[in-house]
């Protein structure tokens, strides 16, 4: 009778009932709170869901040393975790992002890269004020890289440079991202006059297939001569351009676009959610790094479309380019393309600048990887 | 801001209020002191022991509660960490030290075995069975002198040179030649401006040779739009009226409506410039009106 006691008693020693603590409730109620309103709201499922989930798993309490928790070497958690925490899943994500980006409006007008390398100002931006705020150069350079508005990006750099701030980090840059229409637009209003915004700009000439194959090869080779610490990203971007573009790699594209990026962003979302711990809840740095991403989208923002009003001064009259189209050197694809579309159609109903923005967007995620890269080299 | 993007923005707080922590497989034992001598630091009981430093070569957080230290490869879990103290938990490129008193319930850093000249020590990860880490001690290492584990690049953080000497407990073993890229940045640029001015050069820079690659290879290939060939609506209804003899009426209309749209500059469609009247298999268009029956049917008995 004792023994069955003692059985009893040590089985529930290894319950989650006897191991857990207030904490772990509070995680699990805020991971359910999460599903429920992307269940019934449907806002940001893809995300909530997984990250929702998530939280509940990685707070599940338990007895240590059992070999399933997410920080357990070898664990089947632990394992789906080192996309995240080796940064396998980011690149992942890339080769799934370049088989679907369509670089046409970017080559038509290739001056418009340099929109998308001045809104990159955002990254340093941020950079500077992180270590006026008192952070370590590599926490800086890995808060700095929300600016560049690019999720995949920001887990990959910080899971380098700032692993304990890769949470806040990466939820910031999802946030903001989602929140483009609603920082950038007055932005926009607050710098441009009347007349700007009425700009027409020529219509984009057609690119051939020879130019759409020859750009991700070019492109990969010039960037990755110049920031090899930016490989993985890059690399993974052009060569899932080139799926696309070769044509004759359709199925190898399909699956990069479709399949995989689906099958990596529920991993990445899942064990991002895994890992969130309950016992450093609130802390001022998360708060900072909150404060500090908005002020990069607004550097970023800004940086862009007074970019464009400097480099109207040097062009003439039929070419000078909208500076509404400033802004989406930010490279949130394709919401601050849409942004410039929205706004420019508020003030001139014909004037379409979608496809024109699209070419600072594209070049904007080629220049976050590049800016990655050189935050990498320089603090890794 | 409507409720949603509140909500987004409550959720991203709530989720950035996280921290990550990283494997117990980034922790290494830096140094051990087997045999101390009179200059040796003290325990916390005023004992002059042997003892294990602990090193994390990442840059996140290492919890290593509940992780195990032992010389004895046939009994792993000689000297459990305790799994429950929040102190166990190690920051980026920290160190910690474990005195070898051989009594581990004197405390959370204190092990129940002393460290012997001749024997290894052994770090166990949690599930009290995957050795982490391990370090040989020398038999005749002399007494007040360490073994340690040093790293030639700290960038690299791998730490493959181990040798005897002067004990340095809880600091890094690199005599402070060595320091990262980022220790380096806060040494000769602590305000950011040289990183940032270099930075934003080269991003510039690489897009900017993009920009000229392309327009050197394509800049004077530009192909004329329809517009550009003098095209006008005129041409247009022309081409239009000449197809209405082979197609019928629909396809006349739909060409006259693409033209017009595309002459008045409100087509912006950014694949490939190209108008069609052609149906895209694969589209959403397509999609939504393959659903649908060709002709309405009857419920009829």
């Amino acid at each position: 009778m004792q023994q069955i006691i003692d059985s009893l008693r040590q089985f529930w020693e290894f319950t989650g009932f006897y191991n857990c603590s207030w904490q772990n409730l509070v995680m699990i109620a805020i991971g359910i709170t999460f599903i429920t309103i992307a269940i019934l709201k449907e806002w940001e499922p893809l995300l909530l869901v997984p990250i929702g989930f998530g939280m509940i798993i990685g707070n599940i309490p338990m007895f240590p040393g059992l070999n399933i928790g997410i920080y357990e070497d070898g664990s089947v958690l632990n394992t789906l975790y080192q996309g995240v925490k080796q940064g396998w899943y980011p690149p992942l994500i890339f080769l799934g992002i370049g088989a679907m980006t369509d670089f046409s409006a970017l080559i038509s007008q290739p001056r418009l890269i340099l929109i998308g390398a001045a809104a990159q100002t955002g990254i340093f931006g941020a950079y500077l004020l992180s270590l006026a705020l008192g952070f370590a150069p590599n926490e800086a350079g890995a808060i700095g890289i929300i600016g560049g508005a690019d999720g995949p990006t920001a887990i990959f750099l910080s899971s380098k440079l700032a692993p304990d701030l890769m949470g806040a980090i990466a939820v910031s840059a999802y946030s903001y991202m989602a929140l483009v229409p609603v920082i950038q637009r007055p932005i926009m209003l607050a710098l441009t006059t009347n007349k700007e915004r009425l700009i027409r700009m020529p219509q984009p000439r057609q690119v051939s297939q020879k130019e759409k194959i020859i750009f991700p090869i070019a492109g990969f080779l010039i960037t990755a001569f110049i920031v090899p610490s930016g490989l993985p990203l890059l690399g993974m971007l052009f060569f899932g351009n080139l799926l696309k573009e070769s044509g004759v790699t359709k199925r190898l594209a399909n699956t990069a676009s479709n399949a995989l990026i689906d099958i990596v962003t529920t991993m990445i979302g899942l064990t991002v959610g895994c890992s969130t711990q309950a016992d450093k809840f609130l802390t001022g740095n998360s708060l900072k790094i909150f404060l500090l991403g908005l002020l990069s989208f607004v550097i970023a923002t800004t940086c862009g479309v007074l970019f464009v009003k400097l480099f109207n001064l040097f062009l003439k009259e039929g070419r000078k380019i909208n500076p509404l189209i400033g802004n989406a050197g930010v490279s949130a694809v394709p919401d601050s393309a849409r942004v410039s579309e929205n706004v420019g159609r508020e003030f001139d109903p014909g004037n379409h600048l979608l496809m024109h923005a699209m070419g600072p967007n594209v070049a904007g995620v080629i220049g976050s990887a590049v800016a990655a890269g050189i935050l990498l080299g320089f603090l890794g | 801001m409507d409720t949603r993007k509140l909500f987004l923005t409550a959720a991203a707080i709530v989720l950035s209020l996280q921290a990550f922590a990283q494997n117990v497989s980034d922790l290494i034992i830096s140094e051990v002191m087997a045999v101390p001598d009179e200059s040796s630091v003290v325990d916390g009981y005023g004992e002059k022991t042997g003892w294990i430093e602990l090193f994390n070569t990442s840059q996140g957080t290492v919890n290593f509660g509940g992780c195990f230290l032992t010389d004895d490869p046939s009994d792993l879990r000689k000297s459990p960490i305790s799994g429950i103290d929040r102190s166990t938990r190690l920051g980026p490129r920290q160190s910690v030290v474990f005195y070898a008193s051989g009594h581990g319930s004197d405390g959370t850093y204190y092990t129940n075995f002393p460290v012997r000249a001749g024997s290894t020590v052994y770090l166990v990860s949690n599930d009290g069975r995957t050795i982490v880490d391990s370090i040989e001690i020398p038999a005749d290492i002399p007494a007040g002198k360490s073994v340690s584990k040093f790293a030639h690049d700290y960038r690299a953080v791998i730490f493959d040179d181990v040798r005897t000497t002067s004990p340095t407990p809880g600091s890094y073993n690199a005599g402070g030649s060595l320091e990262t890229g980022a220790q380096k940045v806060a040494r000769e640029d602590p305000h950011g401006w040289i990183l940032t001015l270099v930075s934003v050069s080269v991003v510039f820079i690489a897009l900017m040779l993009l920009w000229w690659l392309f327009a050197a290879l394509f800049g004077q290939k530009k192909k004329k739009t329809p517009a550009s060939k003098g095209m006008n609506p005129e041409v247009a209804a022309a081409i239009s009226m000449a197809l209405q003899s082979e197609f019928g009426s629909e396809v006349y209309a739909a060409i006259g409506l693409a033209l017009h749209e595309y002459l008045q500059d409100t087509v912006h469609d950014n694949e490939s410039f190209i108008i069609t009247i052609r149906p895209s298999e694969g589209s959403q268009w397509a999609s939504k009106s393959q659903g649908f029956r060709r002709y309405p049917a009857l419920n009829r008995k």
